[in-house]
């Protein structure tokens, strides 16, 4: 989860109320944020670009600037140092994107001190631009279907607001685009676009396309789009979001001024300086509701830092049909559409108060439970027995009645709830693979051994092959595995105990260790195809030990089990001929133990003599045939 | 009442005495024992109080017994003497060589004795008797004063000389004779230990004649020992072992066992113990029991659909990609189960179905819900319970291994515990969450919680559960929590609130145990399983 830090004087500001720290700490806990503390950023500006670099702690000046690409370290000209800036650190809650930034967070704080409740809604004016849709990003050749648009005027950066706006792009990527590939923003100069007011978002073939990327030399001459994605480090970056595709995304101006290549890189030529005024925002993406709620969210947060500003809209002709359109049709063939973006309209719901009340456990009539809405800043009307609450399009986590109940709840704060107990009376009742298991630790533990837990992801030369068996056909085998030392799931528990015994050679002798757990088996008749075994495994390694003790040490096992002891001579290649026998019981073999061969002991660099044995447990009485070694 | 001792002890302190000091060496001749076991009885005696030691310094001499002719040794000087008197008081030592019979380079050597103790002196490469000082010395012995003529005297002196034995001669044939002796026993005797000590070293060949210092120990009761001593003591055979035939012939009554020396060290004997994680597993079982739950299990293959769908998780929820959960190949897919219940959970999915949720707006696909998975959490056994059983009240826990795709390092395993509970009631409410999942935590030893909202797919209202450690000073996160949506708990029948949690347990382990790496656990030293103090 990526860490943000949030100005702390630019957050007490806006909530407005001299919050402690402490308190404030408290109170951002209490929203569900994961806060890590205060830290001092320290901040140098990119003397080329203007982009803002913040280190935390010894953190160093990186070797280039991540937005333009101009080398910074060693060249004390190309950076200047801004003053430092004191941010509470803490995780991105990606549920709640709308709680990224200062502006968006003061929002939600001031609304559960009580200090400002209900909703805050902000004008939309009209159309400035249009902007034509080609069917060429519809194609299964080079899909990214969605796009929406917005125009914010009359905005006045300076740093911190151009440096927040940034930032809040490049979280919103992360938490709502996962890493762009469901969403990816871009932001430009509207007045750089030469009085133009008609935009195209189509695909362009990536051979016979040039532009200037952000970041390049200004005046430089267009760069291939291929070329934009070997060489220009977002480029490279996001180039595997391109992969598939035949024909690359390209949001340009009718007469072909480039302002971007979706999801990658904006143009030099659109980019937004500390003095631009007009930006044109766009979301492009896979889905319609995420690239809505994207620009929604950006656009209330720019609205919040800007209060000055005007949002005015687009018009996207020939559109790309909603998802649920989408779903329902065939997905291609449904009819293209007029879009007015953004769309900062509410969505609606309705809560019973009484149920609010009973699934939290608080005496809650209705007027509380709007009360406490509205501290969550939704706007709450009575609706008969239930409530209407309207909810802002920055909210992208509420999809149900029981998701305003949580709000509530967060109002009412989880530290005031009271805990109890559900009033009704039920049984405790283990399973009866705890009782037979709890039964056989007490026989073990009885007999001096000790138990140890070794990890139940193994790999084909720690397992079978260890003991010099053939790999176990029923293994179950992991598709990806996280390293070679882990694909398989155990299937066995006697080769986990031999290395344990192998890992503490330097240790005292005599060892006697055991390991009660399941092992797992491939099983054509179990409902996922694999299915667990609880089994019992013990190994004792000391300067004389023999079949004698193993024998003996089965024998009081059995006994404890119930059965009388029987055995058969067992061949098996880790055990030495002659000191290796089943258990039998009811006619199945159950267990198998002996003498280790000495082969193995070598492979173990094990330098003295070592027993061992594994068995079935039986689950309900039921005897289990062992199924882990070849009989 | 007569005490007791071992044979040998009872033996020595009957032969002590009070008014005199006994040698440690000749009680041990006298009494046909060891030296080194009087000598272990008395420093026995000494310690409880019984005995004074004294401890005596001996200069012991001794010849070499396997040296020829000692019993009547004559020294090279006198020899030398006798053969010159003879000879007319003087000759070069070639001759004196073949007169005496001895070798010129002993000859050589016993210039030195001849000349210092006064029986003449060496004259260019002349050996000279000192007549005068010969006659002096044989004088006491003579059968009468020396003759003044001097072939008279010389004859005289020539017979007196041939019967004379001089001090060293006197030692070494006592000595020869005797064995070793104290220079003080030789003093007594009349010896001229002084003399003799000077040229009975050069009389003989190296190492012939040796002097050793050895320490004599006397032994003489004290009071409490005399006491001892007048009221009896009893001989007892001393045993190490209690053995089978000593109770069975009775023989115990009559031995004593050799007492241990109790700070010599012996080898530990370790028990069999619980390991760490069972006994956090066994306790955590043991409070959901307590609190009338239900224990479950369930494969660890599982489906997507139980594991993700089931829980309202949507496909392309970055907690399905490859990179953090492990995908089966083979087995790699199950059966979905049936087709009315997927169904629902599809519709819920795609646009909320029947539940009100406006869903995730997305066409949900069932090759995804089959594939099969390693379970990331025992809220698959759990919800699959809640599915077979959707009618309350019940309350069910599971506790299980549960796998994530992290690379090993402390603080990563890609397999861990967890405890799952759900609690099926319809006055089941997030107060009676908070409630059972405090009673919980306090029946594990904590006292502080703290509850933050927590988010996750299948949980609303959420709750993530942090308990304090008191030792550390610190809040630690223990897992989530939460009442199922009703886009989990509708789709499979059922109407109440349930209220889940997910918990781990391998962390409460190492916080129960003060371990910072969580590999401690699963590849265990075995030294520190034995010796952890925690687990006593």
């Amino acid at each position: 989860m990526p860490v943000i830090g949030i100005p702390v004087q630019e957050l007490q500001r806006r909530v407005g109320e001299e919050l402690g720290r402490d308190r404030l700490l408290e109170v951002l806990g209490d929203l569900g944020c994961d806060v890590e503390g205060f830290a001092h950023l320290r901040r140098f500006r990119c003397t080329r670009c203007g982009f803002v670099i913040e280190l935390v702690g010894k953190e160093e000046i990186p070797p280039t600037c991540d937005r333009c690409n101009a080398p910074l370290r060693d060249d004390p000209k190309a950076t200047s140092e801004l003053a430092p800036l004191e941010v509470v650190r803490m995780e991105l809650l990606a549920v709640r994107p709308d709680m990224f930034d200062p502006a968006g967070l003061a929002r939600a704080i001031r609304g559960v001190l009580g200090e400002e409740t209900g909703l805050v809604e902000y004008p939309v004016g009209s159309p400035v631009m249009t902007l034509q849709v080609d069917n060429a990003v519809r194609r299964p050749d080079s899909r990214r279907p969605h796009i929406v648009c917005a125009v914010i005027e009359n905005v006045h950066f300076d740093d911190d607001s151009i440096k927040l706006l940034m930032k809040l792009q490049e979280n919103l990527h992360w938490a709502l685009g996962r890493n762009r590939k469901h969403a990816s923003i871009g932001v430009y100069d509207l007045d750089s676009l030469q009085g133009e007011t008609d935009l195209v978002y189509t695909a362009e073939d990536p051979d016979d396309y040039a532009f200037t990327p952000l970041g390049a030399e200004p005046g430089s001459p267009p760069v291939g789009l291929r070329q934009i994605l070997a060489e220009h480090p977002k480029g490279r970056a996001y180039a595997h979001l391109l992969e598939s595709f035949d024909r690359y995304p390209i949001l340009r101006t009718r007469s072909g001024l480039v302002l971007s290549m979706p999801p990658i890189i904006n143009s030099e030529e659109t980019r937004v300086h500390l003095d631009s005024h007009r930006l044109v925002i766009d979301v492009t993406g896979t889905g319609s509701r995420i690239v809505q709620r994207t620009l929604a969210i950006l656009v209330t947060s720019l609205l919040e830092h800007h209060p000055e500003a005007q949002l005015r809209t687009v018009t996207i002709q020939n559109a790309t049909p909603s998802d649920d359109a989408a779903r329902i049709g065939d997905g291609n063939g449904s009819a293209a559409s007029v879009l007015t973006t953004p769309d900062l309209s509410l969505q609606t719901m309705t809560v019973d108060p009484a149920a609010t009340a009973r699934i939290l456990g608080l005496p809650l009539d209705g007027p509380r439970v709007a009360a406490l809405l509205e501290k969550m800043r939704h706007r709450v009307t009575t609706d008969g027995a239930r409530l209407k609450v309207e909810i802002a399009p920055y909210r992208n986590d509420i999809l149900h009645e029981r998701d305003l109940m949580e709000d509530a709840a967060i109002a009412f704060g989880y530290r005031n709830i009271p805990r109890t107990l559900v009033p009704t009376l039920t049984v405790g009742k283990e399973i009866e693979s705890t009782v037979i298991g709890e039964k056989l630790r007490e026989v073990m533990i009885g007999l001096g051994f000790l138990e140890v837990m070794t990890l139940s992801l193994t790999s084909p030369e720690q397992s079978d092959r260890l003991l010099g068996l053939p790999d176990h056909p029923a293994t179950p085998i992991l598709d990806n595995p996280i390293s070679g030392e882990q694909t398989q799931l155990r299937t066995s528990l006697l080769p986990g105990l031999l290395t344990t015994l192998a890992r503490n050679r330097h240790n005292a002798l005599p060892q006697e260790i055991f390991e009660l757990s399941e092992v797992t088996l491939r099983d054509p008749g179990a409902e996922t195809g694999a299915a667990e075994h609880l089994q019992l495994a013990l190994a004792a390694i000391a300067p004389k030990i023999g079949f004698a003790e193993c024998r003996a040490l089965l024998e009081s096992i059995a006994a404890e089990l119930g059965w009388p002891l029987r055995l058969e001579h067992a061949d098996l290649p880790f055990l030495i001929a002659g000191r290796a026998a089943w258990m039998l019981a009811e006619d199945e073999r159950v267990g198998i133990f002996g003498v280790l061969h000495p082969e193995v002991l070598e492979r173990l660099g094990l330098q003295n003599p070592v027993i061992a044995a594994e068995l079935t447990v039986p689950i309900a009485g039921h005897v289990q045939s062992l199924r882990s070694y070849p009989s | 009442m007569a005490r007791s001792l071992p044979p040998d002890q009872a033996q020595v302190l009957q032969a002590l005495r009070s008014d005199e000091e006994k040698r440690v060496s000749d009680l041990a001749d006298h009494l046909h024992l060891d030296q080194a076991q009087v000598s272990a009885a008395v420093v026995t005696f000494e310690q409880e109080g019984w005995v004074e030691i004294r401890t005596e310094e001996i200069e012991e001499w001794s010849v070499d017994p396997d040296l020829p002719r000692l019993a009547d040794f004559v020294a090279p000087r006198t020899a030398i003497a006798r053969a010159l008197v003879t000879n007319g008081g003087r000759g070069a030592i070639p001759q004196v060589s073949q007169w005496t019979g001895l070798d010129p380079k002993e000859v050589g050597q016993a210039i030195r004795p001849f000349t210092a103790s006064g029986l003449g002196k060496k004259e260019g490469g002349d050996l000279v008797v000192d007549e005068g000082a010969l006659a002096a010395l044989v004088a006491d012995d003579a059968s009468g004063p020396p003759p003044s003529d001097p072939a008279t005297r010389q004859t005289w002196l020539a017979t007196n000389l041939a019967t004379w034995v001089g001090p060293e001669e006197a030692v070494i044939r006592n000595l020869a004779s005797t064995g070793p002796r104290s220079r003080t026993a030789l003093r007594e005797d009349g010896f001229d230990v002084g003399t003799a000590s000077t040229l009975a070293p050069l009389a003989l060949p190296k190492n012939g004649f040796q002097v050793k210092v050895r320490r004599a120990r006397y032994a003489r009761l004290t009071a409490e020992g005399a006491r001892l001593q007048s009221e009896g003591v009893e001989a007892r055979r001393e045993v190490n072992q209690l053995t089978p035939e000593l109770l069975a012939n009775g023989e115990w009554r009559s031995v004593t066992f050799r007492p241990y020396d109790i700070d010599l060290a012996t080898e530990r004997r370790w028990l069999g113990k619980r390991h760490p994680l069972q006994q956090v597993i066994a306790r955590t079982r043991q409070a959901f029991l307590e609190m009338g739950f239900e224990e479950v299990v369930s494969p660890h293959v599982e489906s997507g659909f139980w594991n993700f769908d089931a829980l309202f998780q949507p496909q392309d929820h970055p907690a399905r990609e490859m990179q953090d959960t492990f995908y089966m190949k083979n087995p790699g897919s199950s059966p979905l189960p049936d087709p009315a219940m997927v169904g629902r959970v599809r519709s819920t999915h795609e646009d909320g179905g029947e539940t009100g949720s406006v869903g995730w707006r997305y066409r949900w696909d069932a090759s995804k819900a089959e594939q099969n998975v390693l379970r990331t959490h025992t809220t698959a056994t759990t919800i699959r319970e809640l599915a077979k059983n959707p009618r309350g009240p019940r309350k069910v826990f599971s506790i299980g291994r549960v796998y994530r795709r992290e690379t090993i390092d402390y603080k990563h395993l890609p397999i861990f515990f967890q405890v799952d509970g759900i609690i099926i009631d319809e006055h089941a409410s997030f107060s009676s969450l908070l409630g059972t999942l405090a009673a919980f935590y306090e029946r594990m030893g904590f006292e502080k919680f703290y509850f933050r909202p927590g988010f996750f797919p299948y949980t609303e209202p959420s709750v993530e559960v942090f308990i304090w450690h008191e030792e550390k000073q610190d809040w630690f996160e223990m897992g989530g929590s939460g009442i199922f949506r009703p886009e989990v708990t509708q789709p499979l029948g059922c109407e109440h609130p349930v209220l889940a949690w997910g918990l781990g347990l391998d962390r409460l382990a190492m916080l129960l145990f003060d371990r910072a790496d969580i590999r401690d656990l699963y590849l265990a030293d075995l030294e520190w399983l034995r010796t952890e103090p925690r687990c006593r």
